[in-house]
């Protein structure tokens, strides 16, 4: 008895492969297998032998399935190992499908002042491109035949329109649309009828914005500027305000700021001043209220108008405007990678 | 506008400044300066020479001159000019030593161009011997833009009182209004229009010699960029620089008649000007005339005719005020900016002319001795209003600039920019701004903020939180849309490119688009930017083509607008906000369209691709129009070859405002199925041009409400199939809300689908 066990664990140390080892336990296991045959003359037994012979059969079943199993085991690890063997792959080789896109980055610094602004409770508006002559001039303050019109050389259209030549109409829509007390910035595509070369362009990218309430002041003014450059330069700034003419305001300012790249001292970024011209700013004048139905004597406000594009070719230190507009993705497709 | 540190410094004797720290104060509380530079660096140091001996240098043009050079001594000079000589009174300036045409030169002898006296260099100064050297002096350019409001600054008396406002020094009038004769001159003045010409003075002389200035006085107009001409042009130059008043001398001998009109000029009127150009004149045109017609465009320029020349004995000073806003029409329609013209479009104070007169009646005499003043003053004057007075609040004042007032401080501001402070009540002044401030510049309280806050300095102002209501802001919804199909595009791989609104005549017709149809750039900025664009489709192509040239496969997009031209061209043209992404590669160019499909669907899921004529400038087969919602909403094509030749461009363009308005707000939830659904599969034969969509479309109505699906599975061209047709494969799905559908229910579908498919004409492949 013993031996046909031994045979019959030798049968299943021998299997070559799975399929093998398939075939001989349903030799050795199965109905016909040895263990079948150990139990075919239990009948002819005496008690005391049958306790034995059945203790002999558990035992020779667990050493057989066990040898099994453990077989087993060992072919499937070494079928799955061939596998996964076989399955090596180059991850060096390029992704397929298409890299990311970037956004343009006036698109971007926009965005990221959007959100400044809006986190401040601003209401972003919009406006359109082709303008009136009454909502880029006359409503501002800038009458006919008025010199500061020559501050801004304009796109004529037919049918008397224009290209806004600044963000500041929407500053109109604005007031005409919300009324009293607002908060509102308006960015956009603005165009000036001049020669483009490394540091001009006829097409630019500008934000405009706008407070009116009860008793804003210059003081207002002055935190507001500080509080909004340090956002946007993540880091402390500081602004001098100097007299600047601009009829849509009275005062009207431009807003310094410390020059970033030298801190003060000169450099050839600020003309060796120190100080960088930044925005154009200043209380509303009355005449630019009135003419959008809101009443000087009761409110006031300050506007403030921010060039995205100087912004963005102070961020990225780029030196030739023209980049910008270029449709060149040797340049564009840089813009792709940052968080915000 | 170039202002003349020496000339501000006459004004304000006391000034103790340098020109840099000049420029600087005036910078911060007056007008933004945009540098200064010396003028006449060589006259540092320069001093009267006498030439003592001259001799050509063999073989070279120079001559080589012993000069007694003062408190130099003897010097050694080589010198080009041709008009050194010995005896010669001219100015040495000790530039050290070198050798030239073989000779030890031991400094220069100077031209008066090299000194920035006047533009002569054909050869070096010659000194009368009464004339010492003109000094050093410094140029401070101010932007012009920053003093557009400020017709008091086009002149130093002006900025000199700024000047004496912000260091608080005296400021000394150079006028002596005592100078000035009593009414009666030999001329007569008309004025037609006083609104067009408030007041016209003028004076006349005679024994008249013309000359050229002395050097101090050329010096001066270098300095601020006048050019000297001859004593009596620079007299009017020098005193409209120093007291911004514009002035005009006739040559009297060639005046028709004793009378000068001021009056529009009539139709058909020309003239030819100083300039040598002849102007056709309307009646929107203000000219100055003598009985024979116009001698001056008024305030602009003036006429060659009655012009000084070397000859002129007598003349006719004019010192004229003309309205702002009509000598700027008039410099624009006849494209002619002068100093005048640029002076008087700010508003000049008329109350300015009799003392430019005052001030030619010093300088004349100086400038052509022996010349005497014909009778007495010409004045033709209209109402002068006097500017009103401006109540003015403390603590209004106080709370616009953000700290309370000092009655005294806002006083002495105020009183030392010559404005007139009245107290009125309860710390409020009645504040009257002088004249040439009153023009156009100063006329409410709000322009006295500025003055005291300029004044003060607005750094001292603290900066001080604003308190605001709190209220949930306005957000169009198109913005945060807008910001999300820009995402989009970036995350599939566009990058953003930005075009110009503008484009040329041939681009619009390249794309099928008719020049007339757009909106036309008056004073376009060049040649080929003269139509505003109606579709993205240019500036895209010439992105694909520029980077065709240094890759091989990009995909790009833009949002901008199209701009259209209404049937009424007065009527606002229509934006439209479009996105438009083009793919490039160098393949066959299916994939690219599949791709902006598959991106279009993205922002408008179920968007219907309806098969269209293509255009000229796209492939002949593989155009569609785009649907969402039965609306039209864009274009999908690939761009002509003829147009792309490195490679295939496919090019999507979707309307953003349509979009938008398809693009529901909100969710509608319907309840999920809660009975089990079954499929079945169908082929159907067609030809191989036919659209799956169409067939897709049949089948989903054929197969009822109760289909939940229709999806195209594949296609099959081949045996057993004949040559020209096609198999498409597509996967029914079909249930109901209430219950599990039966096997017969399931085949009465399907058998339905068939049958109908049949009945058009379908085969089917079971
Ligand atoms: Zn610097």
């Amino acid at each position: 008895m013993t031996e046909l066990v031994d045979t019959a664990l030798e049968r299943i140390h021998s299997s070559a492969n799975l399929a093998d080892l398939e075939a001989v336990r349903v030799e050795v296991l199965g109905r016909k297998g040895v263990l079948a045959q150990l139990s075919k003359d239990m009948g002819k037994l005496t008690a005391d032998e049958r306790v034995a012979r059945g203790k002999f059969i558990n035992a020779a079943k667990q050493s057989l399935e066990g040898a099994y199993e453990a077989l087993k085991s060992k072919f499937e690890s070494a079928a799955l190992a061939e596998r996964l063997d076989a399955e090596w792959l180059d991850l060096t080789v390029p992704a397929p499908g298409p890299k990311r896109g970037a956004l343009h980055p006036v698109t971007q610094i926009q965005w990221e002042i959007e959100d400044l602004f809006r986190s401040m409770g601003f209401s972003v508006l919009d406006g359109p491109e082709v303008e009136t002559e009454h909502h880029n001039f006359d409503a501002l303050n800038i009458p006919p035949d008025h010199p500061a019109r020559d501050m801004q050389d304009t796109f004529w259209l037919e049918g008397h329109h224009l290209l806004r030549t600044h963000t500041s109409p929407v500053q109109v829509r604005g007031m005409e649309k919300l009324g009293p007390p607002l908060k509102m910035i308006a960015p956009g595509r603005v165009f000036r009828n001049e020669s483009v070369d490394a540091s001009h362009e006829h097409t630019f990218y500008q934000l405009e914005g706008m407070m009116i309430d009860k008793d804003v002041s210059v003081g207002n003014l002055i935190y507001f500027m500080k509080t909004l450059l340090t956002a946007i330069f993540h880091r402390e700034v500081t602004v001098r305000l100097r007299p600047g003419f601009f009829p849509f305001v009275e005062p009207g300012f431009e807003l310094d700021i410390r020059c970033l790249i030298c801190g003060g001292p000169g450099c050839p970024v600020c003309k060796q001043s120190g100080w960088v011209e930044l925005l154009p700013c200043g209380l509303v004048n009355p005449h630019v209220l009135r003419a959008s139905g809101i009443d000087p004597t009761e409110w006031n406000g300050f506007a403030f108008g921010l060039g995205l594009t100087r912004l963005v070719m102070m961020r990225y230190a780029i030196d030739d405007i023209r980049w910008l507009q270029s449709g060149d993705l040797r340049f564009l497709s840089q813009f792709g990678g940052q968080t915000a | 506008m170039k202002f003349s540190y020496n000339w501000i410094k006459e004004f304000v004797p006391t000034l103790d400044l340098p020109a840099e720290g000049l420029e600087r104060l005036i910078t911060m509380k007056t007008a933004e300066c945009d540098g200064v530079e010396k003028v006449g660096p060589l006259r540092e140091g320069a001093v009267v020479a006498k030439v003592l001996e001259a001799e050509a240098i063999p073989g070279y043009h120079n001559q080589k001159a012993l000069v007694n050079a003062g408190p130099y001594g003897i010097k050694t000079v080589v010198c080009g000019a041709p008009n050194c000589r010995a005896g010669l009174s001219t100015i040495y300036v000790p530039l050290g030593t070198k050798m030239v045409s073989g000779v030890l030169s031991d400094g220069m002898l100077a031209s008066a161009a090299e000194l920035d006296i006047n533009k002569d260099h054909d050869g070096i100064v010659e000194l009368d011997g009464s004339e010492g050297i003109p000094v050093l002096d410094h140029a401070i350019e101010i932007d012009n833009k920053s003093i557009t409001h400020r017709p008091d600054l086009w002149g130093h008396h002006g900025m000199a009182r700024e000047v004496a406002a912000i260091t608080g020094h005296a400021l000394r009038d150079v006028v002596d209004m005592s100078r000035l004769p009593a009414p009666g001159s030999p001329v007569e003045v008309e004025i037609e229009d006083f609104t067009l010409c408030p007041r016209y003075s003028a004076l006349v002389f005679e024994n008249v010699t013309v000359q050229p200035s002395p050097l101090w006085l050329q010096a001066r107009l270098m300095a601020v960029g006048l050019n000297p001409i001859n004593n009596i042009v620079d007299l009017t130059n020098f005193i409209m620089a120093e007291l911004a008043q514009p002035m005009h001398a006739f040559d009297r001998e060639k005046l028709v008649g004793r009378t000068i009109y001021a009056r529009p000029a009539r139709e058909g009127e020309s003239i030819l000007a100083l300039n040598d150009e002849t102007y056709a004149l309307t009646p929107a045109n203000l000219v100055i005339a003598d009985a024979s017609g116009p001698i001056a465009v008024a305030g602009v320029i003036g006429g060659d005719g009655s012009a000084i020349s070397e000859t002129t004995t007598t003349i006719v000073l004019e010192s004229a005020s003309f309205q702002a806003s009509s000598v700027r029409k008039t410099s624009s329609a006849l494209k002619l900016r002068t100093d005048a013209s640029m002076r008087f479009e700010k508003a000049q104070d008329p109350r300015n002319t009799i003392r430019a007169l005052a001030r030619a009646l010093e300088l004349l005499p100086i400038l052509s001795p022996g010349i005497r003043l014909v009778g007495g003053l010409a004045d033709c004057c209209g109402p002068l209003a006097d500017p009103p007075a401006i109540p003015l609040d403390l603590d209004w004042l106080g709370r616009k600039l953000g700290r309370p007032m000092d009655a005294a401080e806002v006083r002495g501001i105020l009183e030392s920019l010559e404005f007139k402070v009245d107290a009125a009540f309860n710390a409020a002044f009645l504040v009257t701004p002088p004249t040439w401030r009153a023009t156009k510049d100063v006329a409410m309280a709000e322009d006295l903020v500025e003055e005291v806050g300029r004044m003060i300095g607005y750094d001292s102002f603290p900066p001080t939180p604003p308190l605001v209501p709190c209220a949930p802001t306005y957000d169009p919804p198109a913005r945060e849309f807008l910001r999300h199909v820009k995402r989009t595009m970036a995350a599939e791989g566009f990058t953003e490119v930005s075009n110009y609104s503008f484009i040329s005549e041939e681009e619009a017709r390249r794309f099928g688009l008719k020049p007339e149809d757009h909106v036309r750039v008056l004073n376009p900025i060049a040649a080929g930017q003269e139509l505003m664009r109606t579709s993205l489709i240019p500036g895209i192509h010439r992105n694909v083509v520029e980077n065709a040239r240094h890759f091989d496969h990009f995909r790009i997009f833009e949002v901008g607008h199209e701009i259209h031209k209404q049937a009424d061209a007065t009527v606002k043209p229509l934006e439209r906000p479009h996105l438009m992404l083009a793919l490039f590669a160098k393949d066959d160019g299916r994939a690219g369209l599949l791709e902006l499909k598959r991106v279009a669907q993205f922002l408008a899921p179920g968007l219907e691709v309806r098969a269209a004529e293509a255009k000229p400038f796209e492939h002949s087969t593989r155009a569609a129009d785009l649907y969402w919602r039965d609306a039209k909403i864009g274009r999908l094509a690939e761009l002509h070859p003829h147009l792309v030749e490195a490679g295939r461009a496919s090019v999507l363009d979707l309307d953003l405002d349509l979009l938008l308005e398809l693009t529901p707000a909100t969710v509608k939830y319907t309840a999920v199925r809660r009975f089990p659904t079954s499929a079945f599969d169908l082929s159907v034969v067609a030809t191989a041009r036919e659209h799956s969509g169409s067939l897709e479309a049949a089948i989903r109505r054929l197969a009822g409400p109760l289909a939940e699906a229709v999806e195209y599975v594949r296609e099959y061209q081949g045996a057993p199939l004949p040559e020209g047709k096609k198999s498409v494969s597509f996967r029914v799905v079909v249930g109901a809300p209430d219950k599990t559908l039966s096997t017969p229910e399931i085949l009465a579908i399907r058998d339905g689908i068939i049958d109908g498919l049949t009945a058009i004409g379908y085969e089917l492949r079971v």
